[in-house]
């Protein structure tokens, strides 16, 4: 713009001098110039302003439609919170309806009398569950209990039994053994319970076992043990005992208690019991030895006169052993054959003839010669082996009598020993019948000796047993008569051929005067009940004379034979007994 | 025992208490009060099962007490409970009586809990939160 503005001013004036107006129109037309580059400069410095005023005002609209923008993303924003809070406000709203519609539902709505009497009825139903589960459980436990109380005491006196006896010894020994202390074991066996048990019924024998049960348990120690091994067998543990005397003093206290007589169910019984004892650590240091060498010094104190108390010795264990060799040894006798009979006669102190024979066992040991009963009999009642031995004695006996019947002998009556175990099995009967089938003799020539004992145990049983042989025709005589604890009356019921007087009496009858009004008394009474009448152990001529005085049918005893073997006997029946016997 | 069963059972001796002398007539009467609530909401049946365990329980102390069966009318429902007690001193009531309410609300309070079996008894015997009996409820 400034180069256009000269051009214009060199084209008014002279070109080659300057005149005055003409620098003063020049230097006017300089200052219009130069106002008007000023002025340009100006309007450019304004126009420059307005441009920067423009860009201001531009930048200003800029902002603030920037500003609005924003303001407009604000409200946009605004909108979206508003929108979320709102949807939020729904969820609420929607959550709140569903609790309302929950609670509504939940609530009773205008319950009917039919509605409460069904949750009546609904609630009797579970209060009655409820209280029938709780009875179930008291049974359930209930039943635990007594469960676990049968594991350890014995069901008829509640004492400790083997097991607990084991586990109290075992803890004793333990404890004594850290103590350096001694104990004690006591092994207790009742004398003859067997023979009451027998006589008077197991009921009896069970109510004794709980009175005795009660008297020991009256003797010792709370920390002492008092238990019951089976059968009438007790043992006692003395955990804490400074000596030995200490035990000797429990056992007299024992038996002391024991003597005195025990009322039961109307009868009063007198028992006396023996009693072994052995002594931790002295005689043994577990339990088993124990008990074992109790065991043995109480079978001594029983072989001793009984109703005493006896220690254990080292001597014992042989006899312990000699009978466990006669245990051992017994159970293969019948195999091996060694049993044998041998026949006692049976004399009529009349006549002298002879009417009748015992057969009798005896055991001929290859290594000890030959055994008598009892050395081995209470052995095989306490193995169970009476069975097998009792039914091979019936056999050989009624096999012996008929061989003498065809040898042509005259015809005696054979008789045999019947035991408690074995007359009350479930065949005895059959057996006996099969028996006499198989080897063809008569009943009439067989005799069943039954010692009262055998006879009272289970009469009911023993009555349908006696009569079934009576009916069969075999001869049943009361063995041992005098010594059991029976009434009478069974000889009036049972179908009974003849009493045998016990040896006892007879043996003293002589000089005896009680003894020999028992015997007078038994034969009368024999005699009043149509019943012939034996005396047995007859040793001396003057027994013999006595009986036949009193008119006793027959006599049995080493006076007019011992028992020998089935070859002697037939020569003696064969010959007809000596005159000299009869005397 | 828990302290709610303890309160219950003060509950129990204090009701009791202020009639001792009348005995078997006071006894009977918790008994029917509790009885009519109980049976609205177990019935019957469900009241004699819980009644028959408490006295069969409670035998084992008071073997006298041999009302194990109620009576179906309702006026006449403690009818044997009442002949047992009649033969009995009032202290034997008195304490035959606390054992068998025990004993009930023991088996009701297992079966149902504490807080409804002392709401039930409340509403039974009208316990008042002002009185000394209502005050050991009010306490739990």
């Amino acid at each position: 713009m400034g180069s256009k503005d000269s051009n214009n001013a060199s084209a008014t004036g002279d070109p080659g001098q300057p005149g005055p107006l003409e620098n003063t129109l020049k230097e006017a037309l300089e200052k219009v110039i130069k106002r008007r580059e000023s002025t340009v400069v100006d309007d450019e410095t304004a126009i420059l302003s307005r441009e920067k005023s423009a860009a201001a005002r531009e930048d200003a609209a800029d902002m603030r439609e920037d500003a609005a923008d924003l303001r407009e993303d604000a409200v946009h924003l605004r909108e979206g919170a508003a929108q979320v809070r709102e949807g939020e406000a729904q969820e609420r709203e929607v959550a709140a309806t569903s609790r309302e519609q929950e609670i509504r539902a939940a609530e009773p709505q205008a319950i009917s009398d039919e509605h409460v009497v069904k949750l009546q009825q609904a609630n009797a139903h579970l209060v009655i569950a409820s209280i029938e589960a709780h009875i179930l459980t008291e049974q359930v436990q209930t039943a635990k209990d007594n469960l676990e109380h049968l594991v350890h005491y014995d069901t008829l006196t509640d004492l400790p039994n083997r097991t607990l006896l084991q586990d109290r010894l075992g803890q004793a020994i333990e404890l004594a053994h850290r103590q350096g202390r001694q104990l004690a074991v006591m092994f207790m066996d009742l004398d003859r319970f067997k023979h009451i048990n027998d006589s008077l019924g197991h009921a009896v024998g069970d109510l004794l076992l709980q009175s005795v049960a009660q008297r020991l348990v009256g003797c010792v120690r709370h920390s002492d043990t008092i238990s019951r091994q089976g059968g009438d067998e007790f043992v006692v543990l003395l955990p804490y005992i400074e000596h030995a005397e200490d035990a000797a003093l429990s056992a007299q206290k024992l038996l002391a208690a024991l003597e005195l007589p025990h009322c039961v169910d109307e009868h009063t019984i007198y028992i006396g019991a023996s009693i072994g004892i052995s002594i931790y650590p002295d005689d043994g240091q577990d339990l088993e030895t124990l008990l074992k060498c109790a065991d043995s010094a109480m079978y001594h104190s029983k072989a001793n006169g009984r109703n005493n108390y006896k220690f254990f010795e080292q001597s014992m264990n042989v006899r312990a052993i000699e009978r466990q060799s006669i245990e051992g040894g017994l159970r293969r006798a019948l195999e091996r054959q060694e049993f044998v009979l041998h026949y006692q006669p049976k004399i009529n102190l009349q006549s002298g003839a002879i009417v009748g024979v015992e057969a009798l066992i005896r055991w001929q040991h290859p290594q000890r010669g030959l055994i008598l009963p009892e050395q081995f009999v209470p052995i095989a009642e306490d193995c169970g082996l009476t069975q097998p031995i009792g039914r091979w004695v019936l056999r050989e006996a009624c096999k012996q009598a008929q061989a003498w019947l065809q040898a042509g002998l005259p015809p005696i009556v054979v008789a045999i020993n019947a035991s408690a175990p074995e007359f009350h099995t479930k065949d005895y009967f059959k057996n006996i019948r099969a028996t006499l089938e198989e080897v063809h003799l008569e009943p009439r020539y067989l005799e069943i000796e039954l010692t009262e004992s055998v006879l009272m145990r289970d009469a009911a049983a023993t009555d349908a047993v006696l009569h079934a042989l009576a009916d069969l025709g075999v001869k049943l005589t009361v063995d041992d008569f005098g010594t059991g604890y029976s009434s009478l009356s069974y000889l009036k019921k049972f179908p009974i051929n003849t009493l045998k007087i016990d040896q006892s009496f007879v043996n003293q009858m002589i000089g005896n005067t009680d003894d020999a009004a028992i015997v007078s008394a038994v034969i009368s009474m024999a005699k009043s009940l149509r019943l012939r009448v034996i005396a047995e152990g007859v040793e001396t001529p003057e027994q013999a004379a006595f009986l036949r005085d009193r008119q006793c049918d027959e006599g049995q005893g080493f006076h007019f034979g011992r028992p020998m073997a089935a070859e002697a006997f037939a020569a003696l029946l064969q010959s007809g007994l000596s005159s000299t016997h009869l005397q | 025992m828990q302290a709610s069963d303890v309160l219950r059972h003060l509950v129990i001796e204090n009701l009791m208490a202020p009639h001792p002398e009348k005995d078997a007539d006071a006894a009977i009467g918790l008994w029917e009060q509790m009885a009519t609530q109980i049976i609205s909401l177990v019935g019957e049946g469900g009241f004699n099962s819980l009644y028959a365990r408490s006295v069969y329980l409670t035998q084992s102390t008071y073997p006298w007490l041999t009302a194990n069966a109620l009576s179906p009318q309702a006026d006449h429902r403690f009818v044997q409970l009442k002949t047992s007690f009649e033969g009995q001193t009032p202290a034997e009531v008195y304490a035959a009586n606390r054992l068998l309410l025990i004993t009930f609300t023991d088996i009701l309070a297992a079966l149902i809990g504490e807080q409804l079996t002392t709401s039930i008894l409340r509403l039974a015997w009208s316990v008042d939160a002002s009185d000394k009996a209502g005050k050991e409820f009010e306490n739990e």
